[in-house]
């Protein structure tokens, strides 16, 4: 059993089987979905992996970076994280604002304990000498900030923990 | 070593050209090096070490330090680099110190030949506010726009601002004097964004050009970017290699650009390319340059920039007129005259280039990291890749985030865009996040294909920003499958698997298969 999350934060339950390969079940976010006329073959070249639907067989690129398995198929590419068995959900950290990129902060523009409404920029990064606004994905009120301007920031760092409002 | 033909009538000749630059456009340097039997030299930071541009170069230079200040950007270090090399020749590439007059003349004041402009002609049109006048002068039209007096204290220098602000009209552009891909360019709708957007432009512009002027100009909607290539000897002669359209953008960042453009008729573009050509005259100009237009929806066009430096985009112009631009500007520097006149070029089909970035197109375009575990790019007829990475190496946010461009070449705008298509369905880079999904939805996008292509394109036609298709169930079912199979762990040793298809070494199993 392979238990995968999308890109949209979907969640995949693959049960894969037999010679050659074929799902035998597929839950997405809990619900059985249909199984569709799929094998998967492997290929004798690095990095690739072979997918016959309704008879057709394709040649799909793979690649796994951390937990990530990076797909090409069909002309477009995906990539999909690999969830281990009892590891605890997304981020493990409700309230935390993290870093979409690697950068340098340049500004702080909010206080701890400020009130903002989803939109209001938080912080200036700049990656590849161009300036980014951090702006707030949901309304809440700021409750640490981690980072001060100068300090440099990977992708995924925690830059602040905004709590929901609840005076609203 | 007998002389390259090229070089026997040349007054000057180059045998060994330092670049100074990294990347896609070191390679493609390169190559022109290799082409002409002229020794290459490669600089790199310590950062650098292993990258595409000094494996292909002769002789590498590391030069010492982190920053670019220290390196790519430090002018006198890459000439004493230069002449303990032996070289005869510096040629900038693009951005770095390739519009920087002090350091033409530095170069050429150390007995070593430059190859662009002169450092007059890169001064007057590298200045965006000098540029404006001196094209005032030559009756080229210009955007309507105002520069800003830096005051003795702020209240004046934001007083100053306003007032230019005022006459200009809004919505207005601010944009650094120094300026180039959009760093230090600011749209401002509404006067109250007016002064927050006036400092981030200063201090962007600052920090990317290391000149922080900002002018205003009137922001022009919907209308096209149109650019003219010229090439100009020191015996008089300017042609023009016709337009480059360049208007899809984002973030003011070059995105799609194609030759020739796909609205311009013979009588706009005539008109356009002596526009050009006397730009180019006017500043005594030498070497290969870039005339950027406005065309706006009446038709009138209006300057807007010179670029004197070879373009990110010149592929796409040697496509369409088979004139190698880098070939060249290293002829026109060793003293040599061009070897064709204005009446011997014309246009021959159509060319797309498309830039692909490590960024999130899903995420507003922000720049992605990671390793380039998987790279192959496309092949075919009338594919061309310029890049400065291979599988291996690393999308890294310390430079640009444009990974390489991928140009293609048919006998008609239609074959070009279905070419386009074919090579990014092709082209796999499985490690960092690209633009290339994005990249085939413009190839689709019908206003693309009708040639409907203003600088506002994205926003209009992206307005709620562009979404990744949804993960199919072929692909969760291939994942899946690849980490049961722990491809992960034994990529390297594949041939030994003992499950389904793999390659035998007994070659009589390979006979017996029938091939078509």
């Amino acid at each position: 059993m392979v238990n995968l999350r999308d890109s949209e934060g979907r969640n995949w339950l693959i049960q894969i089987g037999g010679s050659p390969l074929v799902p035998i079940s597929i839950e997405l976010d809990g619900e059985k979905i249909e199984l569709e006329n799929i094998s998967i073959l492997p290929d004798s070249r690095s990095n690739r992996i072979i997918i016959k639907k309704n008879g057709i067989e394709k040649i799909a690129f793979c690649a796994k970076i951390g937990d990530k398995w990076w797909i090409h198929f069909d002309g477009n590419v995906s990539s999909v994280e690999v969830i281990e068995p009892g590891a605890s959900d997304v981020g493990g950290n409700e309230g935390a604002f993290s870093a979409p990129m690697p950068g340098k902060v340049l500004e702080v523009l909010i206080p701890v304990g400020a009130k903002v409404s989803e939109g209001q920029p938080l912080m200036v990064l700049e990656a590849m000498k161009m300036e980014h606004r951090i702006l707030a994905d949901r309304q809440g009120v700021v409750s640490a900030i981690h980072y001060s301007p100068g300090d440099q920031v990977d992708a995924g760092s925690v830059l602040l923990d905004l709590e929901s409002d609840k005076s609203n | 070593m007998a002389k390259p033909e090229w070089m026997k009538e040349a007054p000057k000749p180059i045998s060994s050209i330092l670049i100074a630059n990294r990347g896609e456009i070191a390679c493609r340097i390169i190559r022109a090096c290799q082409e002409m039997e002229i020794e290459a030299i490669a600089i790199q930071s310590a950062s650098d070490e292993g990258a595409l541009h000094t494996e292909l170069a002769d002789k590498v230079v590391t030069l010492l330090g982190d920053s670019l200040a220290e390196t790519y950007l430090n002018g006198e270090a890459i000439i004493d680099a230069a002449k303990s090399c032996g070289a005869d020749a510096i040629h900038p590439g693009y951005g770095f110190l390739s519009e920087r007059a002090e350091f033409a003349k530095s170069v050429t004041s150390s007995g070593l030949i430059w190859i662009g402009p002169s450092p007059e002609a890169i001064d007057s049109m590298g200045d965006k506010v000098t540029a404006r006048r001196r094209m005032e002068e030559a009756s080229v039209p210009v955007i309507p726009g105002r520069e800003i007096l830096i005051g003795i204290d702020e209240d004046s220098t934001i007083d100053s601002l306003v007032d230019a602000a005022t006459s200009v009209g809004y919505p207005l552009l601010l944009k650094a004097s120094a300026g180039g891909g959009g760093k230090g360019m600011r749209i401002v709708r509404e006067p109250k964004r007016l002064q927050q957007e006036f400092l981030a432009a200063q201090r962007e512009a600052e920090s990317a050009f290391g000149d922080g002027t900002v002018y205003v100009e009137r922001l022009l909607e919907n209308s096209r970017h149109i650019e003219v290539q010229i090439l100009a000897d020191n015996f008089g002669n300017t042609v023009h290699l016709f337009e480059r359209e360049c208007s899809i953008q984002r973030r003011h960042q070059k995105v799609v650009e194609e030759a020739p453009s796909p609205i311009l008729d013979e009588e706009t573009r005539s008109a356009m390319g002596k526009a050009a050509v006397s730009a180019a005259k006017e500043v005594a100009y030498s070497g290969a340059g870039t005339v950027e237009f406005l065309l706006s929806s009446d038709g009138s066009f209006f300057f807007l920039e010179m670029n004197t430096r070879l373009q990110v985009e010149h592929p796409v112009t040697e496509c369409i007129s088979g004139v190698d631009l880098v070939e060249q500007q290293i002829r026109v520097s060793s003293g040599l005259p061009l070897p064709f006149s204005q009446n011997d070029l014309s246009i021959r089909g159509h060319a797309i280039e498309v830039r692909i970035y490590a960024e999130d197109p899903s995420k507003g375009f922000l720049p992605a990291t990671g390793p380039l575990a998987v790279f192959i790019p496309p092949e075919g007829p009338g594919v061309r890749l310029d890049t400065g990475v291979r599988q291996g190496d690393e999308a890294r946010i310390d430079f640009d985030p444009m990974l390489a461009k991928l140009i293609v070449h048919g006998s008609n705008r239609g074959q070009a865009i279905r070419r386009m298509e074919r090579a990014l369905r092709t082209f796999v880079i499985l490690g960092a996040t690209t633009n290339i999904d994005f990249l085939i939805d413009i190839m689709q996008h019908e206003s693309f294909i009708s040639g409907d292509t203003t600088t506002n394109f994205i926003d209009l036609h992206f307005s709620d920003g562009w979404l990744s298709p949804q993960t199919e169930l072929s692909v969760a079912v291939l994942a899946a499958s690849a980490e049961q199979l722990g491809l992960h762990r034994n990529h390297l040793s594949s041939s030994t698997e003992e499950s389904g298809r793999t390659t035998s070494n007994d070659p009589f199993l390979i006979i017996s298969r029938s091939f078509p």
